[in-house]
């Protein structure tokens, strides 16, 4: 893709769901976390492991930053602790956020692929096509929230699932080799498990029916995940009550700072990514 | 039955339902007694495994004690992920990062295979037979004075038939031994309301103070109390509930509270005890007896004492006024120092003065089978057996499942004690630390391979049996369950009580049919009732509830430990939520899953406050050297702001000398814990060591999962925080 080419047709290179040629119907994959149930215990990110056929990547590689974790848990401390004239413990205690892709709807990974390895799908997921992607690592240059993952190493060749251990090895997952880039898919092969069940059925899939794998395991249920088309769907109605729409880059929320008494706001929005997940505010109480 | 020659109160102690206190049905079937039944495993090949289509079962979570029910997804014969059980009361179809990595436990690459003798380095392999023989030659001529059995906490079938092994060789000296364990709160809980263990609903709470109870980390069950907390910030009519956590060190769950309150160490019961004197003075009605022993305890001293601001006392005792019920918690902070029992007897009262007893303290559920109960652990019963080994006492010691070389303190010379006794048997996964000093090393079954029953001890719902059952064939020929084992070292002993059970699979399939009626199962067939328990993976039994007292007696805190000019600082070993005691350090996930508060992977630390830091001019990474009066250890250095600055704190369950995701990563701090004891229950006061802190000069980048600007957000908006009053919670979906 040249320069040229890019700055010409930018619109079209530029294309975000939903538009009037092609709008999400029937399905249009959204999460929302609420930030003060998350305990930040990790569980979602061990069980992604488990579910997607993460590599563990030792100490050493880890120490270069390699580490191939598609869901983190950050972890936030306020911004005057410790600094001078600030507070000397957390006393409100930490700020946990899961993060994962995003999923954006103007994914800025994906204009950047000169193989178009990353795309979009029909229903609004930002995809990575593995046997396609050459490695060029534009996509994770450019992602805003540092969630793409790049295999440094062929991991199956070099130990990481040693013996019985590869037995554990989702078969529904690729196992992806050195030089391709990977990330979170919100679970691709339980969503399209379910789609193809649904069709077989001759209906649409059902709330609650696919769950992904952080989501399934989340102790105090944080993550909801679902259907945004469907107005039924717990995601849609979490969204709806939020106010947070889809495309948009300011919310009502951002309209009257403070006054709105909402909680649900994206990551990063000014930069017009149009993430697919929404937060939900951590609470503190006032009185104590 | 009666042609075998032992009666039916007999019979009934074989199949582990002895002391029961529900009537059995009669011995109306005949198949399992006979002994002529053919056992087919679950796990064979059946109709409706279909290659390319996932197949469940459920089973038990054997990676911590909380017994959370699993869902295990089985393909091609082979368990690929384990979910929670949507219909167990303690977890509800929720895991947590622990117990996915019991596949890993299962895999692992570490795992022993076979049968082993050992002698100093040398190692053979033996069959079973031989193994089996050997044992049951040592045990001749020896008395039951002279052997041992050493587990940690075990419940169910297991400990049905540990209980009858140790019956047939005349011992009464079986230890349960956990290195982190609630003893203390258990036996100060009984004092305070007549009950181990009592129930607790923070669900139910509008306000919950938790002295340091890490109780959404790894404090009794924490993936039930993760999902107590999240109804319970939800709360009633968009009122959230408000979490105030006291504690030395932050936990997890500190890390989640509303207000954090950093106490000195070890003054937890000092400070409740000012609580309880604050709420009389703010109007709270207190038995006289408690107002005049707590009046001891005014504001000016205990906020002197503790550290704790006479403001957040105030602002805590309004809030404690204002909203009813709340829940007072007494963690693993607390408990640790010599005068534990007296700082959690301290909190207890409070929730009693609140009224809380009986609303959001409730009356325990326990299965009603004695014999199969949990057996719980504790530390101070390893230290009766230490005692009785450095005599000399113990000729043959079996240990299953546990590690004392590792988790004891050094200074109690467990691993010299241990060589001490003539023959040592270990069960156990791996070659850890104590089954390096075994001369006889027996594999056990993996979890997911094996057969068992589990009754957990706390049991939040309605009394549950947990059934464990292999989700897929053995990985390793050789290995053998922990049941199996004592039922063929039974049956060398009391053949004719036991020649009935081909193994351990055939024996609990029998002792779970013949206690039918009891199960719920009345109304089902042998077949049927079998394949509905191992359909659903646990079993409700009618549970019987304790009654809760109410008493409130006061007894003063003793002060912490004195000042030690020498050696100022308190060391709070830390108890992280995967990795706890050590156990599971070899299952990599767990290894690579970053430490959710400093982020820190594969390494231990040394936690400072940054303040303190300064003080001693250590940066973040320099190696330091951490010594108390019984040894020292060395990490690097993490400037952490949720710890008292008169403490440090370095995780547990690192520096193990085995496994390859395990050695060589990160120091062990139950080395050099100094032996100070809790003085009403002998438990080891984990938190009573005093240390030093030396720099080495040495400094190394430390390896962590957070940025580098070291949790900082630079002014974006990325995890954003809300007070309560800016949100309206009640019209959220």
């Amino acid at each position: 893709m040249s320069v040229t080419n890019l700055l010409e047709n930018w619109s079209q290179f530029r294309h975000f769901h939903p538009v009037d040629d092609k709008p999400h119907d029937p399905y249009k994959w959204a999460m929302s976390i609420d930030l003060d149930a998350c305990t930040g215990c990790n569980a979602c990110s061990v069980a992604c492991y488990a579910e997607n056929n993460i590599p563990v990547v030792g100490k050493e590689r880890f120490s270069h930053g390699q580490q191939m974790h598609w869901i983190r848990i950050e972890r936030y401390w306020d911004e005057d602790q410790n600094a001078v004239g600030g507070r000397d413990f957390p006393d409100q205690g930490a700020q946990f956020l899961p993060m994962m892709c995003q999923q954006c709807e103007a994914a800025p990974c994906e204009t950047v692929c000169p193989v178009a390895a990353t795309n979009h799908t029909s229903d609004g997921l930002n995809s990575q096509v593995y046997n396609r992607c050459i490695g060029s690592r534009y996509c994770s240059a450019n992602c805003p929230f540092k969630v793409r993952y790049f295999n440094w190493y062929d991991y199956p060749s070099d130990d990481a699932w040693p013996a019985e251990m590869s037995q554990q090895l989702n078969p529904d997952v690729t196992v992806r080799g050195k030089g391709v880039m990977e990330k979170c898919t919100f679970c691709i092969q339980r969503v399209n498990e379910a789609k193809v069940k649904a069709k077989s059925e001759g209906r649409l899939v059902r709330d609650g029916e696919i769950q992904t794998a952080c989501q399934q395991v989340c102790p105090t249920s944080a993550i909801s995940f679902g259907n945004l088309v469907d107005t039924e769907s717990r995601v849609h109605k979490q969204w709806e009550a939020q106010k947070v729409e889809l495309d948009k880059d300011k919310q009502e929320k951002d309209e009257q700072e403070g006054g709105s008494k909402l909680r649900g706001y994206r990551i990063l929005e000014e930069l017009r990514p149009y993430p697919s997940v929404m937060y939900l505010e951590r609470v503190r109480e006032s009185a104590v | 039955m009666i042609e075998s020659g032992f009666d039916r109160r007999d019979f009934l102690k074989v199949l582990g339902w002895g002391g029961t206190a529900v009537a059995l049905s009669g011995c109306g079937n005949t198949s399992v007694q006979d002994g002529k039944e053919t056992v087919v495993s679950y796990v064979e090949a059946s109709d409706y495994m279909i290659p390319g289509v996932s197949v469940r079962f459920n089973s038990t979570c054997t990676q911590c004690e909380a017994g959370c029910s699993i869902n295990g997804r089985v393909r091609e014969g082979r368990v690929l992920k384990l979910e929670g059980n949507p219909d167990s009361d303690i977890n509800r179809g929720k895991m947590c990062g622990l117990g996915q990595a019991g596949v890993q436990h299962h895999y692992n690459p570490d795992r022993l295979k076979e049968p082993m003798l050992l002698n100093g380095d040398q190692s053979q392999s033996v069959s079973w037979e031989a193994a089996l023989k050997l044992i049951n030659d040592k045990l001749q001529g020896v008395s039951g004075d002279q052997i041992a059995f050493l587990t940690g906490t075990v419940s169910g079938h297991v400990k049905a038939l540990l209980g009858n092994f140790m019956e047939s060789v005349g011992s009464k000296h079986h230890f349960a031994y956990e290195a982190l364990s609630s003893a203390v709160l258990r036996a100060a809980n009984k004092k305070s309301y007549g009950v181990e263990m009592p129930r607790y609903s923070l669900d139910k709470a509008k306000v919950v103070v938790s002295f340091g109870a890490d109780f959404l980390g790894a404090w009794v069950s924490p993936v039930h109390f993760s999902q107590q907390y999240s109804r319970f910030r939800k709360g009633v009519d968009g009122q959230r509930g408000v979490l105030v956590q006291i504690e030395s060190k932050m936990t997890l769950t500190g890390a989640n509270a509303d207000r954090w309150l950093a106490i000195r160490p070890g003054t937890e019961g000092v400070l409740a005890l000012g609580l309880i004197n604050a709420l009389g003075a703010a109007g709270l009605s207190l038995p006289a007896e408690v107002a005049a022993e707590v009046k001891a305890y005014d504001k000016a001293r205990v906020s002197k004492e503790t550290g704790v601001a006479v403001g957040h006392i105030d602002k805590l005792v309004a809030l404690l006024r204002t909203r009813t019920p709340s829940l007072v918690l007494a963690g693993n902070g607390p408990d640790g120092f010599a005068q534990g029992s007296e700082n959690v007897a301290a909190i207890n009262l409070l929730n009693q003065v609140l009224g809380n007893v009986g609303k959001t303290v409730e009356a325990p559920v326990s299965a009603p089978f004695a014999q199969l109960q949990a057996t719980n652990g504790d530390s101070a019963s390893l230290y009766k057996l230490n005692e009785g080994m450095a005599r000399g006492q113990y000729k043959v010691l079996f240990a299953c499942g546990t590690n004392p070389v590792f988790s004891a303190p050094a200074s109690l010379k467990v691993a010299e004690n241990i060589k001490r006794v003539g023959f040592k048997v270990a069960f156990a996964h791996y070659l850890d630390e104590t089954a390096q000093q075994a001369d006889l090393v027996l594999p056990l079954d993996s979890s997911l391979e094996d057969w068992g029953t589990h009754i957990v001890a706390y049991q939040p719902g309605e009394a549950h049996i947990g059934i464990q059952q292999p989700l897929m064939e053995k990985l390793h020929a050789n290995t053998r369950g922990a049941g199996d084992i004592l039922l063929a070292l039974l049956k060398s002993r009391r053949a004719e009580e036991y020649k009935a059970f081909e193994d351990y699979y055939a024996y609990l399939r029998a002792a779970v049919l013949q206690n039918k009626a009891a199960l719920g199962g009345g109304a089902l067939d042998d077949e049927g009732f079998w394949e509905q328990t191992l359909s659903k993976g646990l079993i409700r039994v009618a549970g019987s509830s304790a009654a809760l007292s109410t008493s409130t007696v006061v007894a003063a805190v003793p002060v912490a430990t004195a000042e030690n000019p020498d050696y100022p600082l308190t060391l709070i070993p830390g108890i992280t939520p995967n990795l706890r005691d050590g156990r599971y350090a070899n299952q990599p996930w767990l290894q690579e899953s970053p430490d959710p508060l400093t982020t820190i992977v594969w390494d231990s630390w040394v936690e400072i406050h940054p303040k303190k830091a300064a003080e001693l001019g250590i940066a973040e990474g320099d190696i330091v050297e951490v010594i108390s009066r019984t040894g020292s250890i060395k990490a690097q250095a993490y400037l952490f702001p949720g710890i008292h600055p008169e403490a440090v704190s370095v995780p547990l369950g690192r520096g193990q000398n085995w496994g390859r995701y395990a050695k060589g990563f990160g120091v062990n701090p139950f080395q050099i814990l100094d032996p100070v004891f809790d003085k009403q229950t002998g438990e080891l006061a984990l938190n009573d060591t005093r240390v030093k802190i030396k720099k080495s000069g040495k400094r190394v980048i430390v390896i962590k999962d957070e940025g580098a600007a070291g949790g900082k957000q630079m002014g974006k908006k990325i995890a954003v925080r809300a007070s309560t009053d800016e949100v309206d919670l009640s019209k959220e979906v």
